[in-house]
């Protein structure tokens, strides 16, 4: 096998990492000052405000060409999701009630394996 | 003392070399367009039922794998922020898929995003009723009285929470997975939402939801270079199909964050990083205290020895505060990601995790 000191992929890899940890130690530090935190949190909100703005103007936008907005398409998924919930509950009760009678039910956790295990340590074998 | 001598070269090796670095750069270049024309793997595909489903919450419990478990179930609480697929990657690597075969039986309490008119959802919510709530759940599906539960990072401090409110059961043994509870050691986050600048009422009144862009970027931030090199290595490694398959698994994980609900956002951000209550023992859900201390019953805690997100300094103390007898903390290679998932996590915390719980399960 090549030495890995003579082997230019393993010095590329070995540079990259190398350069990876020091720029993220060093912006680490810059990071962890409060003018950071003041400068980023002043932008951050800014950013956060316009987005906002961006969001309701795309809204108004998309319900002028007769589109579905996000809103639509939410309220729609919403919509799905309570029936989804719903089949669930449906789900869950029949398969409760199959295991009170006994009765497998969409071969889902009908028929449990015993509660009996022990840990390979009490039984005296290997743990 | 002589220093050794330079390697000699050997181009009979440099050859060989040359021809294995050309045959990957063939390859680089056909994988490289199968990468961008297929899909990734599925992942958190081990068979399971959906037992609740209430808005944000999702309860499933996993078909059991094998022929005898354990009479104590467990009840993963997963973080807020990520999905719960980072247990249940794919086959052979999937840590609920780990746990069944080992003979346990298994439900995960995991999280969708919170729509918009959630946005009011608190923490009281989360502690007092999605928890309570599927531990009920658990019990009655199972017909034992006793849960084990088991936290991964912010999991870990809902379970700390849900444990010290409700310490007279029925949770009969606790895991935490990377969980802070010293919020000023988490410095960089810390320093991110300094009081002074950081206007949480003002974001949250205007957003309604924390958006998950602005929680990936607070993410990235912790290593602002890894993004760029994470492509290199990939650029790198794309012959290597099982490298590939690995890094479109995380990759999608770690961008796929979840919005925060509001309110519970702000109370995060007011309560436990500019106040540090859990840490002060000062901290209050819904109006009961919630002080670790109450916690008695046995509990494993698992650090990761290079976590970035959650440094060691803000985990360390979780041992030491929790009133139980029967406690033990490990100290594991690797990060916030790979303690829990990948082949770091298979041959360190999982069996670790295993040889802890089997005892206490029975």
């Amino acid at each position: 096998m090549a030495d890995k000191s003579n082997d230019p992929v393993a010095m590329w890899q070995n540079m990259i990492g190398e350069m990876e940890k020091g720029f993220n130690s060093f912006a680490n530090q810059a990071m962890s000052s409060p003018e950071f935190s003041k400068v980023m949190n002043q932008v951050g909100g800014v950013t956060a405000g316009a987005q906002k703005q961006l969001g309701e103007m795309m809204e108004k936008y998309l319900v002028s060409m007769n589109l579905p907005s996000r809103v639509q398409m939410i309220g729609m998924a919403e919509r799905l999701q309570s029936i989804e919930g719903q089949l669930n509950e449906i789900k869950a009760m029949l398969t409760q009630m199959g295991k009170a009678s006994g009765v497998p039910v969409g071969g889902a956790s009908t028929s449990m394996p015993p509660r009996t295990k022990r840990p390979p340590s009490a039984e005296g074998g290997p743990k | 003392m002589n220093a050794p001598a330079p390697a000699a070269l050997d181009f009979a090796s440099i050859s060989d070399r040359v021809q294995s670095e050309v045959q990957r750069a063939i390859q680089r270049s056909i994988k490289g367009v199968e990468y961008f024309n297929s899909s990734g793997p599925a992942l958190g595909s081990t068979p399971k039922d959906v037992l609740a489903s209430r808005g944000t919450m999702q309860l499933y419990h996993y078909r059991p794998m094998a022929d005898e478990i354990y009479r104590v179930p467990i009840l993963i609480v997963m973080a807020t922020t990520n999905r719960g697929y980072i247990l249940d990657m794919v086959s052979g690597q999937s840590f609920i898929e780990f746990l069944l075969k080992r003979g346990y039986d298994v439900y995960m309490l995991d999280w969708t995003a919170p729509k918009p008119e959630e946005k009011n959802l608190r923490m009281e919510d989360y502690v007092l009723d999605f928890i309570p709530d599927s531990v009920r759940r658990v019990q009655e599906d199972s017909g034992v009285e006793d849960v084990t539960v088991i936290g991964y990072c912010f999991g870990g401090v809902l379970s700390l929470l849900y444990g010290s409110i409700h310490h007279d059961g029925p949770m009969k043994n606790l895991i935490c997975f990377t969980t802070p509870i010293d919020f000023r050691e988490m410095k960089l986050f810390s320093n991110f939402s300094d009081r002074r600048y950081f206007d949480v009422d003002r974001l949250i009144d205007s957003v309604g939801n924390m958006p998950p862009e602005l929680i990936l970027q607070s993410f990235d931030m912790l290593r602002p270079a890894s993004r760029a090199v994470g492509q290199i290595q990939l650029w790198d490694n794309i012959w290597n199909d099982e490298f590939v398959k690995s890094y479109r698994m995380f990759d999608r994980w770690a961008n796929d964050i979840l919005p925060l609900a509001g309110e519970y956002f702000r109370t995060t951000t007011k309560d436990l990083m500019w106040d540090n209550k859990l840490f002060n023992d000062t901290m209050t859900v819904g109006g009961k205290a919630a002080q670790l201390e109450k916690i008695k019953v046995p509990i494993l805690h698992a650090v990761a020895e290079h976590d970035h997100i959650v440094p060691y300094d803000a985990a360390k103390h979780l041992i030491k505060k929790v009133g139980s007898t029967d406690k033990e903390e490990v100290i594991l290679k690797g990060g916030h990601v790979s303690l829990v998932a990948g082949p770091n996590a298979i041959r360190r915390l999982w069996p670790k995790l295993d040889s802890w719980l089997g005892g206490r399960s029975i």
